[in-house]
């Protein structure tokens, strides 16, 4: 991904980036795209954490995350949630599944 | 370079994936409520000035939309920010609709302040109406001179095809004619047609004692009415004094303006935010605000 967060270093995009190439996209288009591939993907991921997470520890976690430190947030979640980066890695596979599939649909537009 | 059809690929994934982007948002949101409210209390170090800002914190991709490259952006943006505005708005809301009280209408009217950027208020000059938050319906096509009709109504055929089915209201709106001939009709005479409200003037307090004063600031004094289910907004004007207290609303909307709000009359009614906006070089616009 382009920009790093804490979960950065679990998601790899490059597979929807390739299927995006047979969708003939200005290089605006696709860049518009892949944010929006993006904000998806964050999203899912802070709502994958928040869910694991007791009260107190989502409030820790917030914090973290504005603080920017990802190490700090990652060490954090490590400490609190089991199996982790599992954990992301399956929101995110099945979030991406539903991202190709839309991609696929554009070939029906007619 | 894509063609039209490719185009439109574009577009459905770009609609399809910024939808999705909402909901996620939302249900983030609704799940995790009361630690965002934690978060927004307790992090007085951070610029962070209400409840939908620490939306942002779920979201990364306001910063991130090319600036060039298409309208779709900007309405992601708009839609990003609309949605910070309707879960800001919903904190401070009743659950029913009904007059809100003092500090209800100071809360709306910070928040209001924050996302448009000019200021309104709930009273203005020592006057107000009888509620800031009601059900809106649906009113008609103002005559805005003499001889005005449906064919000389509409600036242009899509217009017309938009909004011909209204029809005209039968009588005149609360202060008469918006100009005395077709010929002197001015852009703002047409916006304040286009964009009217009708509020219950006579229903405000102290209304009796005093009505050409307060007909005389009512006409035409602009107010900034928001559908808070959805976060449009729209600067509109007082230009006919209704509905009756019967009817069971508090105000109507011209078709142009129930267009925007996405509201409608019927089984569909629904309420809006309607405060004073307080422009006194009149600066500020009749029609949508962009947030």
């Amino acid at each position: 991904m382009k920009n790093k967060f804490f979960y950065s270093h679990l998601i790899e995009i490059t597979d929807i980036s390739l299927k995006l190439k047979d969708v003939n996209l200005s290089d605006d288009e696709k860049a518009h795209l892949t944010s929006l591939i993006e904000a998806n993907i964050h999203s899912i991921v802070i709502d994958t954490v928040l869910s694991e997470l007791s009260s107190d520890d989502k409030k820790t976690f917030l914090k973290n995350l504005v603080s920017d430190n990802h190490e700090k947030t990652l060490e954090h979640l490590n400490s609190r949630i089991g199996k982790l980066e599992d954990k992301i890695k399956k929101s995110v596979e099945d979030l991406k599944s539903d991202l190709v599939k839309d991609i696929l649909d554009t070939k029906k537009l007619s | 370079m894509p063609g039209k059809k490719d185009n439109y690929r574009y577009q459905f994934l770009a609609k399809k994936w910024t939808d999705r982007h909402r909901e996620f948002q939302s249900k983030i949101f609704a799940k995790h409520e009361d630690s965002f409210k934690w978060f927004t209390d307790n992090s007085k170090q951070l610029v962070i000035g209400s409840l939908a800002g620490i939306m942002l914190l779920t979201s990364p991709i306001l910063d991130k939309i090319p600036q060039s490259i298409s309208s779709v952006s900007a309405q992601v943006k708009t839609i990003d920010k609309r949605v910070f505005l309707i879960y800001d708005l919903r904190n401070v809301l009743p659950n029913e609709v009904r007059s809100l009280t003092p500090e209800e209408e100071k809360n709306v009217s910070e928040i209001l302040v924050r996302n448009v950027g000019f200021n309104v208020v709930s009273e203005l000059d020592g006057k107000r109406l009888n509620t800031t938050y009601g059900i809106i319906g649906q009113e008609q096509h103002l005559s805005r001179f003499s001889g005005d009709n449906m064919f000389t109504h509409f600036d242009s055929s899509d217009q017309a095809d938009k909004y011909w089915s209204y029809g005209m209201a039968p009588g005149l709106g609360a202060f008469g004619y918006f100009t005395d001939l077709s010929g002197t009709l001015t852009q703002q005479d047409i916006d304040r047609e286009k964009y009217y409200i009708a509020v219950q003037t006579f229903l405000a307090p102290g209304y009796d004692n005093n009505t050409k004063d307060y007909n005389d600031f009512f006409k035409y004094r602009k107010m900034l009415v928001i559908n808070p289910q959805n976060g449009k907004a729209i600067v509109a004007d007082i230009a006919d004094a209704g509905p009756s207290p019967w009817t069971g609303k508090q105000l109507g909307g011209s078709p142009e303006v129930m267009n925007y709000l996405e509201r409608f009359d019927g089984s569909q009614i629904g309420a809006v935010l309607y405060f004073f906006i307080d422009d006194p070089n009149d600066t500020i616009p009749l029609g949508p605000v962009n947030l």
